[in-house]
């Protein structure tokens, strides 16, 4: 780490104290507050937190485990023994390993232009000075109060235009930088790159491109990577969008999996063992990323 | 230089855009209309289909008979998703399949824009449908928008328990003859049955029950011109204070709504006693009221006869292969073709030829006490002998009113007066 | 995009004494360039997202609004130019104030407690715990249930007579609550729906932010001599302010904006019998949908606009006041 001498002798000691500090003395993982291990009441809060939030999952898997009639007649506390045969038929009736193929493709690519753009605007928004660029945020803001439903129209209409209709392209473009994105990476960065880190690589004669590279992102890392997930499991999720605009041959796991709903009578069973089936992969998902995603990474903001 | 290129192509999408859509990007093929070639060139179909036409194995069939021919199905679930799709495809004006299908409830606002779809008719289908289906996918000026592929005949299905536990005769035949005539001898009927039994209702639901009646009425909303009479026709509010007379005041409603939870449920409590019921609602009755004995269906249907229900096929003209499209949905809609719908899915056929078929009228259906399903609802769609006009405005005018009528039955939020102002209200609204 | 995403920068000179040795045009020169790369940069980096916002965000806001001053319907196209006759015509309509009225219901209902909440869980998760990613992962699980499962489920809780809850409350005495009929109860379950779907989600943007709060900074007050409390309304809530404006106006958005769960709160999707739960984007999508008439359903998706960024407007103000309050910085 070159920076903190450097910011030594142009702008003093004090200086060189508050980029240290920028750089999250925190150890990876360092509780916030005091180290003490909270108590049992904490525990007894978190646990009724995640009972709540893991029940309709839970549910899901239940129904699904059983046969078409559990619906009307309650769904028991047990798990039943069909889930395997549910399964099968879900694999029969739609084209899954394709759709499980374009999800992954769609939500993996979404992801990760999402948390660049999303970072590089948000590092230009947050920490460099330019002309207008309160009111190019402000602007950035509004795009997301426009009501979603009625873009529907035109945007079949220019996706038509440039020949994408049905092709992948159609859902993955419009998602390559949303205004959420922007607007959040804007927020984290205000507070947590601290300026004179910028300044310091600066000095070091690091070039804009450099320092968003060496600094920016580092510090971003958290966010980022809350992000990246974010944006995976909600395009993984979307349905609306790309049930308009794909086709029956190319569709993505929420667009395959609604025709397990086509029938006079439906049977949730099926449905449900589908929607459990497409929850996996972001389960697992969770657990292979979940410790980089979660333990608040902050080694130091530049990589020395 | 892969940037540049990049940059290149997206400038020219931006400039495109500025041209407010001028015609870039991949314009329309010269397409022949129906009435080009078929059956040499190599060509993919796409069918767009919801909830459940039975096709699957059709399509198969059909790709064996015609070499040339790769069928590309597009289903959606519930026919709102698949009407959200065809009216944001029709507004873009690009993207529909090939052939898709419709709800007969949305014809009326479809054949208001009728040079949207290709003009069907076609010596070699004359005479195919019941006069009523085809009647209604026909223009003022002749032109068939949609060949018809199922029929929602009514007949009524009953719980013969619980006749039998009420001292009602339970047998189809008497049944049959009990609720013969109006509208009014099947509500004392349930008044006879609900006093004599504790607690179950005589049907379900005051908005399903008046939709059985207003679809016997010929111009219940609207006028041929497309006038709006809702709110002053006298045949509409008679209609709605009978039902509601009889499912709040007399007490034969179960004041449910149909297709919710509570609905669902209600098939495992012993609810009501009665449903009116086409073809497709069997399967549906079959598995919400599981381990449930005693379903039963009659050859009969209050005020005559009734249908609810059904589909057809169209042809957009946005289409590049029509002729061939044609050429197919005319296969898929043929009489032998129906009837194998109606053995994968139990789609009652809309065909003439079809409601002769010994395998139609063979049926029977294990579930209700073995009856001659088959035999009935071919009886049943044979009894239709109106025509209910359905105007453009008719969807959000029903939407009002069965509103109107939930408000009364199951939300018990409004007397049937004042529900009936905010009807009129709504409708002054459209 | 710009040539010099592609190509790995040199790590920045590591001895800043060495750049002396440079001849002084070089330096003249380098001056220049760096001059620039000031000046462009910032614009360079939020190009890509004014970019994508003028293929698929521009062209829908602009065409939307040339809709609204038409008669237009949404199968035979475009009609008469009407001017502001949509508008007038819809804000005379009671529907448009009933909508507005139960989307600011539904919204207050849903943001103030999911906002709190989700502090609170952020600040328990970023306590020292046992097993943290496990924790942390948990509370977004709600985030990751198919849309589909969750209308069934909240439907079969808050069914009117077979459901969950109304059978809990029989069960111990109390009279159910007619979710369906009722236009606060319905509100309650909607924002009950939402609330289970966004909590964890704005939990975990939290924390993020907690994350970065400098340890030290706890330290010192732990000196100090305040308490836990104290220090959560001292140190961490003044810290997270731009991550509270963020979530607060994000909610504010989103929650103006609430369409799914309203529309799967029933089978019919109108928002009630009596429009008890019919919000903004619901009164949209009848009268483009359901009416077909695209020209008024255009009206009230740009009046909804105005309103969301006049509400988004004083929400920020009015956070940006609190979250300084009590705050030493």
């Amino acid at each position: 780490m070159s920076s903190i001498p450097m910011i030594e002798q142009t702008a003093g000691k004090g200086a060189a104290r508050a980029a240290q500090r920028g750089l999250g003395s925190r150890r990876r993982g360092a509780p916030g507050g005091t180290a003490r291990r909270p108590g049992f009441l904490t525990y007894g809060f978190l646990a009724a937190v995640i009972l709540g939030s893991v029940f309709p999952l839970w549910w899901s898997f239940l129904v699904g485990t059983h046969d078409s009639s559990v619906i009307s007649k309650g769904v028991p506390l047990v798990p039943g023994g069909n889930f395997l045969a549910n399964a099968a038929s879900v694999l029969d009736t739609i084209p899954f390993w394709k759709a499980l193929g374009n999800s992954v493709l769609v939500s993996t690519v979404t992801a990760f232009s999402v948390v660049l753009f999303s970072t590089l605007a948000g590092f230009a928004f947050a920490k460099l000075r330019f002309r207008g660029s309160k009111a190019l945020l402000v602007f950035v803001i509004a795009t997301m109060a426009v009501p979603t439903q009625l873009g529907v129209v035109p945007l079949f209409i220019v996706m038509a235009k440039l020949g994408w209709t049905g092709s992948l392209w159609a859902v993955i473009v419009p998602g390559v930088v949303t205004a959420f994105g922007v607007f959040w990476m804007t927020q984290y960065l205000r507070d947590a790159l601290p300026d004179e880190l910028i300044e310091a690589v600066r000095i070091d004669g690091a070039s804009m491109i450099q320092a968003f590279w060496y600094v920016g992102l580092p510090a971003a890392r958290p966010a980022a990577a809350m992000l990246a997930l974010f944006t995976f499991v909600a395009t993984w999720t979307n349905f609306f969008w790309p049930f308009i605009v794909l086709d029956p041959s190319n569709p993505t796991l929420p667009v395959a999996l609604q025709l397990l709903q086509a029938a006079h009578f439906v049977d949730y069973s099926i449905v449900l063992a589908g929607a459990v089936l497409s929850t996996i992969p972001l389960l697992l998902l969770f657990a292979v990323a979940g410790r980089q995603l979660v333990s608040g990474i902050m080694q130091g903001a530049v990589k020395g | 230089m892969q940037n540049r290129a990049r940059i290149t192509a997206l400038s020219a999408a931006a400039a495109c855009l500025a041209l407010t859509l001028a015609a870039c990007g991949s314009g329309g093929e010269e397409n022949a209309g129906v009435e080009g070639e078929t059956g040499t060139e190599e060509v993919t179909l796409s069918v767009g289909t919801f909830n459940e036409f039975g096709y699957e194995e059709l399509f198969t069939e059909y790709e064996e008979l015609n070499p040339n021919v790769t069928i590309e199905h597009k289903k959606a679930a519930t026919s709102n998703e698949a009407r959200d799709n065809l009216t944001t495809r029709l507004a873009a004006g690009s993207g529909l399949s090939d052939i898709e299908g419709i709800e007969m409830d949305w014809l009326p606002e479809l054949l208001e824009y009728s040079d949207q779809f290709a003009d069907l008719s076609d010596p070699a289908v004359e005479g195919r449908w019941l006069d009523w289906k085809s009647a209604a996918a026909t223009t003022e000026d002749g032109q068939l928008i949609g060949y018809g592929t199922d029929a929602g005949p009514q007949a009524v299905c009953y719980r013969a328990d619980l006749f039998e536990k009420a001292g009602l005769p339970s047998d189809r035949e008497s049944v049959a003859d009990m609720l013969d005539g109006s509208w009014q001898d099947y509500f004392d009927a349930g008044k006879k049955f609900v006093a004599a039994s504790d607690g179950t209702a005589w049907f379900d639901s005051a908005g399903a029950t008046y939709q059985g009646m207003i679809n016997q009425v010929e111009n219940a909303y609207e006028e041929e011109d497309g006038t709006v009479i809702a709110t002053e026709n006298p045949e509409v509010k008679d209609i709605y204070e009978q039902v509601l007379q009889a499912s709040v005041t007399d007490g034969l409603s179960a004041h449910l709504t149909q297709w919710e939870d509570d609905w669902t449920a209600s098939f495992q409590s012993d609810a009501f006693a009665t449903k009116l019921c086409p073809g497709w609602m069997l399967g549906i009755i079959e598995g919400n009221a599981e381990g449930i004995d005693g379903w039963d269906i009659a050859d009969v249907f209050p005020g005559g006869a009734g249908n609810w229900g059904g589909s057809y096929l169209t042809i957009p003209t946005q289409g590049a292969n029509q002729a061939e499209a044609k050429k197919l949905a005319e296969w898929l809609t043929a009489p032998e073709q129906q009837i194998k719908a109606f053995e994968s899915k139990g789609n009652f056929p809309s065909q003439v030829d079809a409601l002769e078929s010994e395998t139609l009228l063979g049926q029977t259906n294990a579930f209700f006490n073995d009856a001659p399903t088959g035999e009935i609802l071919v009886n049943r769609a044979n009894a239709i002998d109106i025509r209910p006009f359905k105007g453009p405005k008719y969807f959000p005018i029903n939407d009002a009113m069965q509103q109107a009528l939930t408000r009364v039955d199951v939300d018990e939020t409004d007397d049937p007066a004042s529900s009936w102002e905010k009807f009129v209200t709504a409708v002054g609204a459209l | 995009m710009a040539v010099t995403d592609r190509v790995q920068p040199p790590p920045p000179d590591t001895n800043p004494r060495a750049s002396r040795g440079k001849s002084v045009k070089r330096l003249a020169f380098s001056q220049k360039v760096s001059k620039w790369d000031v000046k462009l940069s910032p614009y360079l980096y939020i190009s890509p997202f004014f970019l994508l916002f003028a293929i698929t965000g521009l062209f829908p806001l602009l065409y939307t609004a040339w809709v609204s001053l038409h008669s237009w319907n949404l199968i035979g196209g475009q009609g008469d130019f009407t001017g502001l006759e949509n508008y007038a015509f819809v804000l005379a309509q009671p529907f448009f104030w009933n909508a507005v009225g139960n989307t600011f219901s539904i919204f207050l209902l849903s943001s103030v407690p999911q906002v709190v909440l989700a502090i609170a869980i952020a600040a328990v998760l970023d306590a020292n715990l046992r097993a943290r990613t496990f924790w942390r992962m948990g509370v977004l699980v709600p985030f990751v249930v198919a849309p589909v499962a969750v209308g069934l489920i909240f439907n079969n809780l808050f069914a009117d007579q077979a459901g969950l809850v109304n059978e809990i409350l029989t069960g111990i005495g109390l009279d159910p609550v007619r979710w369906h009929s009722d236009s606060l109860a319905s509100h309650a379950a909607i924002a009950t729906m939402v609330n289970f779907r966004w909590t964890g989600y704005n939990a975990l943007i939290f924390l993020a932010a907690m994350q970065a709060v400098p340890r030290d900074v706890y330290e010192a007050a732990t000196i100090d001599g305040a308490g836990r409390l104290r220090q959560f309304f001292s140190v961490t809530v003044p810290m997270l302010r731009p991550t509270i404006i963020f979530v607060v106006i994000t909610a504010t958005i989103g929650g103006l904006q609430i369409f799914d769960e309203a529309r799967v709160f029933d089978q019919a999707g109108l928002g009630g019998a009596d429009r008890q739960w019919q919000t903004l984007t619901m009164y949209i999508w009848e009268l483009g949908w359901g009416q077909r008439n695209f020209g008024r359903a255009s009206a009230v998706a740009w009046l909804l606009f105005l309103i969301i960024v006049v509400i988004a407007m004083a929400n920020f103000l009015i956070t940006r006041r609190i979250a300084t309050q009590g705050g030493r910085r």
